[in-house]
This record gives C-alpha cells, structure tokens and sequence, in this order.
C-alpha cells in the first residue's frame, strides 16, 4: 500500500469534517436569538452550537492540510483492503440490514418479518463463506429452524416477559 | 466506619436475597456475550438494558453492573484462545494470551485471566468506595465553570487517548459527538435545533439508539467484514491449580488495579486503556520484559487485572459528576436516569444507600465471575463454536428491537442502523468511536453550562479562569492540546534529548 492512499483518505474525511462544520456554522448563524423576548444574548440556541462547528471547521481544516503536506497517516486504515471475499459479505449485510431495518420491521408482522431477515442473512452469510460445511440442504433445514425458534423467543422475551409492543 | 457498615449490609442484603440468582445468571450472560467475537461490552449493556426497563431499581442496575464486569471478563477467553479480543478492553490480552494457549497453556492462561480479573475488579471496588465519596464532596463545590471545562476536559483526553497516534481524529470524533448531541429541543428556550419541522428530529437522537448503532450495528458489519475465526486450543487443563499462582504476582496486580482504575475514572477512556497502560507499565517494571509478547502470564496478569479495575473505576465519575469512565459506562448512566435514578455530587447526600449498594454489587459480581470462570471454563468453550453466520443476523435484530423498546419509535431503528453505517466508517477510516460517543452523553452538560456560565459572567471570558478548580482544569485541556501539538513534540525531544549532556556540562563545571 503507498503513503498517498491513507493520506487521500485523510484528505477526503477533513472535507466531510469541514463540510459538516460549514454548514452547522451556517445553520447555527440561521437561529432565532428570541430578542422579541429580552433573552441574555449569551444563552440563544445557536451559541454552542456555532462555537462546536467552528472548532470542528477549525480541526477538517487541520485534517485537510496535514494531509496535503504529506503528514499523518499514522493509524492504520482497514477501507483500503476489500477482499473479495469481504467486499461480497459486506455488500449482503448492508442490503439485508437495510431490507429488515428499513422495510420489514414495522410493516410486516414482526415474527414473519424476523423469521425472514434471519433465514435469508444466515443462508447468504453461509453460501458467501468459502470454508462452508454444511450441504445446501442442512443448511437450509438449519437455518430455517434457527429463524423461526430466534423469531419467537425474542417475541416472548421482549412482548410477554419485558411488555414491550412490537410493531406488525 | 459509617460507610463500611453501609457496605456490609448492602453486601449481606443482597447475599440474603433472591438476588444472589440474578447475579448468577447475569455474570454469566456477561460472560457469554463478552466471549463472542463482535458483541462488546457496551453492546452487551446497552441491549440487556433494554430487557430491565421494567425491573424494579436496584435489580436493574445489579443486572448490568454484573454484565458490564462479566463481558469485560469473557472478551479474555476469546483474545487467548482466538487471538480475537471478545471485546476492545481485551487487546492487550491477546498479546500473551495467545502464545500461552499455542504453547499448549490454556488452561493456566485462562486461570491467570480469572484471577487478574477478579483482583482488579476488586481492587477498583476499593477505589470505588474510597475515592467516590470524597470526589463526591469535592465536587459540591462545582459551579457551571467546572462542570464545563470537565465536558471539554472529558472530550479532548478521551480523543488523546483513544487515538495516541493521531489525537486530531480522536478530537475531531469527540467534537462530532457534540455536535449529534445538539439535534433537538434546547433545555433553556424550548427550540428545536436542527429539526426543520421534522417532529423526530425535535426530539434528538436518543442514547440508546446511538450507542447501539455505533457499537452494536457497527460489529455486526465490522465481524462480517473480517475473515473467519478459528479455535487454537479446545482442550483445557490444570485451571484451578494456576489460578493461585496469578497471587504471586502482587506488586504486579496490585500495580494494575490501581492504573486500571485511575484509567477508568478519565471520562471516556475506560477498559482498553485500563489494561494498555497497566500491560506498559508491567513490561517497565519487569525483570523479564523479553517474555513480554511471547507468553509471558505477568503480563497477562497485567492486562486482565488493569481492564476490570477500570470497571469500577469507570462508575466513579458515573456515579459523582454524571460523567461516564468508559463506553459501557456511558450506557449504564443512561439505564441509571431511564430508571429514575440522578447520579451526581449529590449522590452521597441523597442516595448513599444505593452509592453503598452499586459497591456491593461490584463485589458480588465480582465473586461471580471467579467463581464461574474458574468452574466453567469446559463449557464455555462451546461459546466460541459458535459461527458467525448463525449468530449476527439475530444480533442484529436485537439490535433493532432493543432500540425500538425503548420508545416505540421506528425513527429510533433508523437513527440505530444511521449510526452503525457512521460507527463502521469511523472504524474504517481510522477515527475512534468512543470520543463521538462521550461527546454525544456530554454534549447537554457543556451546552447547558457554557451558556449558564456566559450569561452569569455576561460573556467575560476571564470568569471562566478565574475560579481555582476551573483554572486547573482548563491548564489540564491547554497542556493536553499542547503537548500533541507536532512542534511542541519535536521540541520537547530535542530538550530532552540535550539534557543529559547540560547536565555533563554542569558536573564538568
């Protein structure tokens, strides 16, 4: 791996620091200062706010010219190495994470929605792993037991022993 | 002597009572979660957290003390026979650990590990009951100032310490924190910051959710992320009898309990510093530092001694200032407001039944955890038979449950998977997770107080330097800033560097 790598992404992180601190400055200028009301100036909404993105401005920038002076890169940075293998698993965790979070809990009956999300990550996470030892059938027949036993205990533990209400 | 009585009884009362059950089984839970690769501590907490909600008080926050100290306790097992530390707090472990289990020494390695353990959870314990009280008495005397500079204090250490290579990133993730913690409606005129009429937003970001993501959520993409695991040693002997011999070492654990609790007192440092800083300290003051890394047991003596002792440490500033010690800390503070519980400086005045009760429970705990570790060790191996593929996908769905248990909200799953996505980037790119989450726990406390403190002085800046305790603190953030200033580094060496020879100079004149 070259120095310049972990610098670019050093480079690219102080641009999102800085963006960020930017527009918070920005946004924090933007609020009410309730003068209609005689508030203390020192105590309006957008004071610490405002001061916390000038500092966060302040260390992007810094980040952003250690970078380009050729400094830093110090700790290690793991997004620079994508196995095949781990760029394949991670792609399918981020989709079924999002399906289940996003689509399937809450608008689909919570022990179908779970049942589902944990039968298809623990098949896809097995069919993706290069030291699998199960037969397809196994697998399946595995999978499908463990989704549907995980499904309810956590239904029970959480909606008949702790009361909470799931939603679906 | 008042204290100690108050100690005695808490600590029989829970012995007398159906609670000693609950300190079995959560230990042991602890245990578990602590031992599985990607499930941390602070996971561990935060989702058992949500199965307490309805809990009466005390058991509740016996619950999760006994948690927080097993997982921190069961990450050692993984760090020595996977070279996989169970949780960050078990790193340092991995480093003799794993040569031992290799060398065909689990068994002792384990053993040694139990017993550092319990020393150092027992000797933070101490340190809980005596420093607490006093720091609780000081701490009376803190106005809005110092409550202020302890919030900057806090972040800016944390960021130092947690990224001793590159503290800007440590700073700039403790920073970003602050700023997460500002979303939603203000405490002083009820206006609803960085909103836009988003009625989710007006609410802020809750902890939980936060935390779970950034820590939960997180490992499940980091653990998938990364190859898989193998087991070195499944065959374990000769526990009980090693287990002794980890009191021969007692300047060494001695020494580490002490370190490890003083790093879990530092808001926002905790157990991974605990035991970094004590396995350091034991390799300088070692007459063998060259069987340090190649299965040297004082050293991991050393490091498991020194991350439970923050344990204890870490519940110090929880319990008096409102401020977490570590990560898992942080949590449990939220679990202690969410069950109407208010740490703080007056926690000796108006609660030092409970202050005395937590003490006990570390004790308990901490009984526990020899007790289990020791007799346990066999089966506990099966834990990490477990594959990954089998266990993350109901991990996560934990994960999304035990954010929406806390209010019913979907947002809250969002904010969770959000803050997941944010954490493993983090952890990617090289920026540490803990700083954004202390910043995100203390974000209120400076915001609040910077503005009472401003509008009290009328903005002169001189107030805020003026007060002694304030003064101190605010030296201690200038140095810390200072000191990891590159020219200020560089030229530090070079008088360092020099000195020897002045000092020849001297002597020859």
């Amino acid at each position: 791996m070259t120095r310049a790598r972990p610098l670019i992404t050093d480079l690219l992180g102080g641009l999102v620091v800085t963006a960020i601190g930017v527009a918070g400055f920005v946004e924090s200028w933007r609020m009410p200062r309730f003068a209609e009301r005689h508030a203390d100036p020192f105590t309006v909404p957008g004071l610490t706010p405002g001061l916390l993105c000038a500092v966060l401005t302040v260390l992007g920038v810094a980040l952003i010219l250690r970078a380009m002076a050729g400094r830093g890169g110090a700790v290690a940075i793991p997004i620079l190495e994508w196995p095949a293998g781990s760029a394949q698993r991670m792609i399918f965790t981020i989709a079924s994470v999002f399906l289940y979070g996003f689509v399937l809990f809450g608008n689909v009956p919570f022990l179908i929605a779970t049942g589902a999300f944990i039968f298809i990550f623990t098949i896809g996470a097995e069919l993706l792993n290069a030291d699998r030892e199960l037969g397809l059938l196994p697998l399946g027949v595995g999978a499908l037991v463990l989704a549907i036993v995980a499904a309810f205990a956590i239904r029970f533990i959480f909606v008949s022993v702790f009361l909470v209400r799931l939603p679906g | 002597m008042d204290g100690f009585f108050q100690f005695l009884h808490a600590v029989v009362a829970i012995g007398l009572s159906a609670d000693l059950f609950v300190v079995v089984w959560a230990t042991l839970l602890g245990i578990v979660i602590g031992m599985i690769p990607g499930l941390t501590a602070t996971l561990g907490v935060a989702l058992v957290t949500t199965l307490t909600f309805t809990m009466e008080q005390n058991t509740a926050i016996l619950v999760l003390i006994c948690v927080y100290i097993g997982a921190i306790y069961g990450g050692g097992r993984t760090a020595i026979l996977l070279n996989i530390p169970g949780t960050p707090a078990n790193a340092a472990s991995a480093l003799d650990g794993f040569p031992l289990a290799k060398q065909g020494r689990a068994g002792e390695a384990m053993a040694v590990a139990t017993t550092g353990s319990f020393l150092g959870s027992i000797v933070g314990m101490l340190g809980l009951a005596i420093i607490a009280p006093w720091l609780a008495e000081f701490a009376l005397d803190f106005t809005s100032f110092e409550f202020f500079w302890l919030a900057v204090f806090g972040i800016v250490l944390c960021g130092q310490l947690t990224a001793m290579d590159d503290p800007l990133k440590g700073w700039i993730a403790g920073f970003f924190g602050l700023l997460v913690a500002m979303v939603g409606q203000e405490s002083l005129h009820a206006y609803a910051r960085f909103s836009y009429g988003i009625s989710d937003l007006e609410g802020g970001f809750g902890l939980l959710p936060v935390l779970v993501g950034a820590f939960g959520c997180a490992e499940v993409f980091v653990v998938m992320r990364q190859e898989a695991t193998h087991l070195v040693a499944s065959k374990v002997g000769n526990v009980l009898g090693s287990a002794l011999s980890s009191f021969r070492y007692a300047k060494t654990w001695l020494r580490s309990g002490a370190i490890g609790t003083f790093m879990g007192v530092v808001p926002g440092v905790g157990e991974d510093m605990g035991a970094w800083v004590s396995y350091a300290a034991a390799k300088r003051a070692s007459k063998n530092p060259e069987e340090y890394g190649k299965g040297s047991t004082e050293g991991l003596l050393a490091a498991e001694t020194g991350n439970n002792a923050a344990v204890p440490g870490a519940l110090i500033p929880v319990l008096t200032l409102a401020i977490p010690g570590s990560a898992p800390a942080a949590v449990l503070l939220a679990a202690m407001i969410i069950h109407g519980l208010r740490p703080g400086p007056l926690i000796m005045i108006t609660q030092a039944d409970f202050f005395y009760s937590v003490v006990a429970m570390v004790f308990w705990a901490s009984c526990a955890m020899l007790v289990l570790g020791l007799l346990l060790t066999r089966p506990l191996l099966y834990v990490l038979k477990v594959r990954r593929e089998w266990l993350m996908g109901a991990i996560f769905v934990l994960c999304v449950v035990g954010s929406y248990a806390i209010a019913g909200r979907i947002f809250d799953v969002w904010v969770m998977i959000a803050f997941g996505l944010i954490g493993f980037l983090m952890r990617e790119t090289g920026f540490p997770v803990a700083p954004m989450i202390l910043g995100v726990v203390l974000g209120p406390i400076l915001d609040n107080n910077l503005r009472r403190s401003l509008s009290i002085s009328q903005g002169d800046p001189l107030q805020f330097v003026s007060r002694p305790i304030s003064m101190v603190i605010a030296a201690l953030v200038l140095a810390i800033i200072l000191f990891s200033l590159p020219p200020v580094q560089r030229a530090l060496g070079l008088v360092l560097s020099r000195l020897p020879s002045l000092s020849r100079k001297n002597g020859d004149a």
